[in-house]
């Protein structure tokens, strides 16, 4: 076992830390990003669809680690050296986008179809229609989706690791380059994660009954 | 700017290199013209004298090689045959256009077996990290240059003279960098190394107020600082100056800050080979030999003087 457990603690602490304001970024910015794109991917402007449908595809067929090293060891040669965390928080964002594209589109496509057309009956616009009509239905479907996206995210941020940033895994390899206690590091940090994990699924369950009533 | 600084320079440079190419047609001339003087004709100087180094490197006298020994026994073959590899930069890189290896271990073979037979006739056989002690336990070969690290688990199996340098973590900087000089000044400083070296430790032990990046491998790590995202990149001498022979834009800055002491692995079953070398090896250090071969292929790469020889036999292990 560790001798050191401050040490240890105040590491892990900072990793975490890290971790969760990785994750709180990425999932924010996700969010937004996903909503423009879905907009994009719904809109009436056949240029647009095409434009949310390309960014779509390529964000969602790119390993995520792959589009890492690209944006921490490629933008800088075109003259773009940002800190390693917003480059990285950036790059996990852009990723998520497209998932969370794909559920809010998801979530619009299950509100019956009829809905929208009384709402264009009644001489409502695009926009109106989206806010007052369909996304009040299409939230609820997309409350659980979205809360694996999170979990998606607070995990995805270990690969930040690989590119240096110093979060809990990156404070576990630290421990574990320390110590030479692998096992223990990387038990300490599952558990970390796991937490972090189950308190967003238990979260995710109670928004949801909260909307239950909605439609 | 004056018009008569160059030529004296140029002229320098190409007499240097027209006594390169005479001498052995070396591929060391191929950067002259691109180094305005001095960087180019050092690089045609370092091959000059290394081979001058072993023109003028000692030979046994004959009452040092009983008869039945191992070295009696290469003597006879005329050619050592030394356990290594041919494409550590520095350390042992086979030319491509002579077929020849140069650098630091491949020297020290040679100048060894030009002390055992009179030439210095080596063959070299391929070892990995994973075959060195079984290649030297079989017979394999004779001894084994191939910045060996001496280890008390290794010199359980083979014998180790030496150690013939002291490695270690060293740091690595970009060209223009001259705020980074030695271990202290990374404090405040952005480090980097790989994921999954020791190294990490060191620059926390010896730069507290470092900030350590680990990044997965050495191109990574290498991007890192020619991209200023680190300043600086901490990792074995041996990786560096490789790195840094490929790569003229960064630099290795003073020596190495922790000790990775590199043996000569002899045969246990012959224990009078590991005196020998470590005679032979008192001898070459004292003569300064070792010193002037540490310039003509690490010294390249590495700013600053040639170290002192690490203390044959002071390490656990040799």
């Amino acid at each position: 076992m560790f001798t050191h457990v401050d040490a240890v603690a105040g590491q892990l602490g900072r990793g975490l830390l890290l971790t969760l304001a990785m994750t709180a970024l990425t999932f924010t910015g996700a969010v937004a990003g996903g909503l423009v794109v879905a907009v994009l991917r719904i809109c009436p402007v056949a240029p647009l669809r095409a434009f949310g449908a390309g960014y779509v595809t390529v964000f969602r067929n790119i390993p995520l680690l792959v589009l890492l090293v690209l944006f921490v060891f490629g933008l800088p040669d075109l003259g773009l050296l940002y800190p390693l965390f917003a480059t990285v928080t950036t790059a996990m964002a852009l990723y998520w986008a497209a998932f969370v594209c794909e559920v809010v589109r998801s979530g619009v496509r299950a509100v019956p179809r009829g809905q929208a057309e009384v709402a264009r009956a009644l001489g409502l616009g695009f926009g109106q229609c989206l806010r007052h009509v369909i996304l009040p239905q299409a939230v609820r479907p997309m409350v659980q989706p979205l809360g694996s996206i999170f979990i998606g995210c607070a995990l995805s941020t270990s690969l930040a690791a690989a590119v240096g940033v110093a979060e809990l895994t990156g404070q576990a390899e630290f421990l574990t380059l320390r110590y030479d206690q692998p096992l223990t590091s990387f038990a300490l940090t599952t558990v970390v994660y796991v937490a972090l994990t189950l308190t967003s699924g238990l979260v995710a369950g109670r928004v949801e009954r909260k909307l239950a009533v909605a439609r | 700017m004056r018009l008569s600084r160059p030529r004296p320079a140029l002229g320098a440079a190409s007499a240097t290199a027209a006594l390169a190419l005479t001498l052995t047609a070396c591929g060391g001339s191929a950067t002259l013209p691109a180094a305005s003087g001095s960087s180019g004709s050092a690089a045609a100087d370092a091959s000059k004298t290394y081979d001058e180094i072993l023109a003028v490197a000692p030979v046994a006298p004959a009452g040092q090689i009983p008869a039945g020994s191992l070295m009696a026994k290469i003597k006879k073959r005329g050619t050592l045959i030394v356990g290594g590899t041919d494409t550590s930069a520095l350390f042992s890189l086979k030319d491509p256009v002579t077929g020849e290896l140069t650098g630091f271990d491949a020297g020290l073979a040679a100048m060894l077996a030009k002390y055992i037979t009179g030439r210095t006739s080596t063959k070299l056989v391929q070892v990995s990290v994973a075959t060195r002690e079984q290649l030297l336990r079989n017979g394999t070969v004779d001894t084994v240059f191939a910045t060996y690290s001496i280890t008390p688990e290794r010199a359980k199996k083979v014998d180790f003279a030496g150690p013939y340098y002291s490695s270690g973590d060293a740091i690595l900087v970009k060209k223009a960098n001259t705020a980074i000089k030695a271990v202290d000044d990374l404090n405040g400083k952005t480090v980097c190394t790989q994921s999954g070296s020791t190294a990490a430790n060191d620059i926390k032990d010896f730069a507290p107020k470092s900030k350590v990046i680990l990044f997965d491998g050495n191109s990574q790590c290498v991007q890192a600082v020619k991209q200023g995202r680190a300043d600086a990149y901490v990792i074995d001498q041996a990786i560096l100056v490789g790195t840094q022979y490929r790569d003229p834009s960064v630099k290795v800055v003073g020596q190495p800050f922790t000790t990775d002491p590199y043996g000569i692995g002899t045969p246990k079953a012959d224990p009078e080979m590991k005196t020998f070398v470590d005679a032979w090896l008192k001898k070459i250090e004292a003569s300064g030999a070792w010193a002037k071969l540490w310039k003509a292929t690490l010294g390249t790469a590495v700013t600053g003087a040639a170290p002192k020889p690490p203390v044959v036999g002071s390490v656990e292990g040799s």
